[in-house]
């Protein structure tokens, strides 16, 4: 069956970073008069040619995109046809407007991929319009992406959607992060965790015959690591337990009626709700009240980060209170073959230290089964 | 409504044919040889597990003969009740002699083996960690137990120690668990290292030497002996229905080990015991490979000759140290495609596909034999090249 897929391509995307500037929302004046030039197209062309010359040979896929340099140049100049141009802009200055109208389009489109080529930017302002109705892939219009939406290089991430268009992946939770520009403005640097939204993931297997596997949802995994923590819970009875943020943990948290949030950070004992959506202070005193605790983390965005990324709630003062033997990593399958290494900014050199000198964490992947991961910190 | 308590077997194998993952049967017309007849065509085989061809070796032949004619063609019984003959107790303790173990215990099959003692060796609030690429008796074995499971990275003696240090702490006993041959890549597991850290950590050590047996090691005496660590791991687990050319699983260690599973293995108890030409061929076997050394030196003349061939060729064979030689070819496709072209050549080998291996690591899996002659070994080597070379592999 024919693939239906929506094509975007924010040309502005990653302008500031060659100039060393965050971000291009609100500076791309400054970059361009700094010299940097549009980097996303660019990009973008060389995925697709990629695509095109090792994979396309019997991929009938159905392209939706926009005009011009938002999409249709780029499969154009990779020697694509099947086109249907959806959205064209106003303005020859694009803006987050233009994805976003030209995101509705494919919305109504009912599209069964997204490839958007772009920033982390470009994913949060993707993911306001879809949400997780429609699966997303990013090739990366930079170096370092955060939004776990990104293929590694534009390589991978034309091997990534080969194998979609074969069914060979399936579609599982991805992390859309970005830089607070308000905190930045002020000086402070730090990536929060915007959404969840779907993305295109290895399944995880299991093997029924010999020779032959069958794939298990993620949330048959998710079952599985809830049936795991509940035992947890139950076991250290008079244990807090900090839950942090991202669709996994979430799930859990929603499986044993816990009220969460899906973004934040929340406090349960005895397997209820004892603090939600609470900041670094709250946690603080939870952990005066508390004597004993431990705080449930799983991977999250491009890079697989623990702490640092999205949750700065678990500040370093946070994290020594409650130790880091009391860390709980869990993550689906899926996920760790996305980022096979665990990584930690936790924000104090002390603390960094502690972490790298572990080399390797344990994370849990099923009920009762855990692996060892390799730990990367970011100042060792 | 009434329910149609049989329609799930036709619908779950129509699926499996329909999307190709059904077994298509090889029919083998004669015995399992270097030269066989398989579906009506004759092959070099290249695919059997009788690495030292002793399935057709007369002494073995000639054993299984006379042990049916002088005690019939079955046991009777199960073990525990009245199926242990001399023969079976004869068989166990000549094998724990040749691997230079206290003692040994025959199991119906290798399956049999690690599904019945693996559960008994933990329990909850014990741990069990496994080489990620394990083999499925082994998985299925481990699932028999309530024990928490940990998984290091193939043959990674850091990721294996850090999986030690943490469960140190946490768990009463803790049992390592690895392949000793690893049957997709022919690599071996770093068994001196293992039971060095497990002896460091008080942990039990447990081999699946199903591939290692008869083939690696000083007279094929298996991974215990290649690494002169005879009699230090706890348990060598292994099987007849390889080199040994019969069949049959075996553990070998200490006495305790083996009054303890002879107790407790629920495989071994409620399941008949081996026919007496079984146990006589199994004892040939260890005869064969005690006296007549020329079986595994062809065995690793004819790996060495055909792994080196290979390579100049250009393929990629891995990291075989073994009989096992994966002839790596990329995506799961080429690896079908050149499995069949080989077979209408001649030469049987199969192919291993995603997902039992990654996805472009799909390969050909071949395994020597000790029976295969030089020019049989050129015959396959030509066929290797000349569709290689038609498959763009190299
Ligand atoms: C590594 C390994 N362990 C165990 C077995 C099972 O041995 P058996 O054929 O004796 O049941 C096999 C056979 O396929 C094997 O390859």
């Amino acid at each position: 069956m024919q693939s239906r897929i929506g094509f975007i391509v924010n040309p502005i995307a990653g302008m500031g970073g060659r100039v060393g500037l965050k971000g291009t929302d609100g500076v791309l004046k400054k970059a361009v008069e700094l010299g940097a030039k549009p980097l996303a197209p660019k990009k973008a062309q060389e995925m697709l040619k990629e695509f095109v010359s090792n994979f396309s040979k019997n991929e009938g896929i159905k392209w939706f995109t926009c005009k011009g340099d938002m999409g249709s140049n780029e499969l154009q100049n990779a020697g694509i046809k099947d086109i249907e141009i959806v959205y064209e802009t106003a303005d020859k200055n694009t803006s987050a407007e233009d994805t976003k109208k030209a995101c509705k389009r494919f919305l109504d489109l009912d599209v069964d991929l997204i490839l958007f080529c772009g920033g982390d930017g470009t994913a949060r302002d993707i993911f306001e319009i879809v949400d997780n109705k429609i699966p997303i892939l990013g090739i990366p219009s930079g170096v370092k992406m955060h939004s776990g939406a990104f293929g590694i290089n534009t390589s991978a991430t034309a091997k990534m959607l080969h194998e979609f268009v074969n069914k060979n992946l399936t579609i599982g939770d991805v992390e859309i992060m970005d830089l607070d520009e308000d905190l930045y403005r002020k000086g402070e640097w730090n990536i929060r965790l915007f959404g969840i939204a779907k993305g295109i993931v290895e399944p995880t297997y299991i093997q029924v015959g010999k020779s032959f596997y069958e794939s298990v949802s993620d949330d048959e995994i998710k079952d599985e690591l809830t049936e795991h923590i509940i035992d947890e819970i139950e076991q250290n009875n008079d244990y807090l337990y900090i839950f942090g943020p991202g669709g996994t943990i979430d799930y859990i948290a929603r499986k044993m009626n816990v009220d969460n949030t899906l973004l934040g950070i929340d406090a349960v004992y005895k397997k209820k709700l004892v603090g939600k959506d609470i900041n670094e202070k709250k946690i603080l005193k939870l952990l005066d009240k508390y004597q004993n605790a431990k705080v449930i983390l799983s991977p999250i965005g491009a890079q697989g980060f623990i702490l640092g990324r999205g949750n700065l709630q678990l500040s370093p003062r946070v994290i020594k209170r409650i130790g880091v033997d009391n860390i709980i990593v869990i993550s689906t399958p899926s996920k760790l073959v996305h980022t096979p290494v665990i990584r930690v900014d936790a924000g104090d050199k002390t603390l960094d230290k502690q972490f790298a000198d572990l080399e390797y964490i344990m994370v849990v992947t099923g009920y009762r089964f855990s692996r060892v991961v390799k730990i990367q910190t970011n100042n060792f | 409504m009434k329910r149609n308590p049989n329609a799930f077997l036709n619908e779950e194998y129509g699926e499996l044919v329909k999307k190709s993952l059904d077994w298509k049967l090889r029919i083998l017309e004669t015995g399992s040889t270097p030269h066989s007849v398989v579906d009506g065509k004759e092959v070099i085989m290249l695919c059997s597990n009788n690495y030292l061809n002793l399935s057709n070796h007369p002494r073995l032949i000639q054993a299984a003969i006379d042990a049916s004619k002088k005690y019939g063609a079955g046991s009777g019984s199960v073990r525990p009740i009245a199926g242990t003959m001399k023969l079976h107790m004869e068989v166990e303790k000549r094998l724990a002699k040749f691997k230079g173990t206290e003692s040994s215990l025959i199991y119906q099959t290798g399956f049999a083996a690690n599904a019945g003692l693996i559960p008994q060796l933990a329990a909850k609030g014990d741990i069990i960690i496994s080489d990620e690429l394990n083999h499925g008796s082994i998985i299925d074995g481990v699932r028999l137990t309530k024990t928490d499971r940990a998984i290091y990275k193939h043959r990674n003696m850091v990721e294996l120690e850090k999986a030690l240090n943490n469960a140190d702490k946490k768990y009463n006993r803790i049992l390592i668990i690895t392949d000793g041959v690893f049957s997709m890549d022919g690599d071996i597991a770093p068994m001196d290292k293992i039971v060095k850290l497990g002896s460091e950590y008080g942990a039990m050590t447990y081999v699946d030497d199903a591939h290692g047996e008869g083939v690696i090691g000083p007279d094929g005496r298996g991974i215990g002996a290649h690494f002169g660590i005879e009699g230090q791991i706890d348990v060598e687990m292994g099987t007849f229905s390889k080199a040994y050319g019969v069949v049959g699983g075996l553990i070998a260690g200490s006495q305790d080990l083996v009054n303890f599973a002879y107790n407790k293995s629920r495989t071994w108890l409620l399941s008949g015991s081996h026919p007496p030409a079984v146990a006589a061929a199994q004892l040939a076997a260890i005869d064969v490979l005690e006296t007549e050394p020329e079986h595994v030196k062809n065995l690793w003349n004819n790996t060495n000759y055909f792994k080196k061939e290979l390579k100049s060729m250009g393929f990629d064979t891995g990291d075989s140290e073994t009989p096992i030689t994966p002839v790596i070819v990329g995506e799961s496709s080429i690896a079908k495609e050149l499995s069949n072209l080989l077979f209408g050549e001649g030469v049987f080998a199969l192919p291993i596909v995603f997902p039992m291996v990654a996805r472009d690591k799909a390969r050909i899996r071949t395994m020597m034999n000790a029976g295969l002659k030089r020019e049989d070994l050129d015959f396959a080597l030509e066929k290797f090249e000349k569709l290689g070379k038609k498959l763009d592999i190299i």
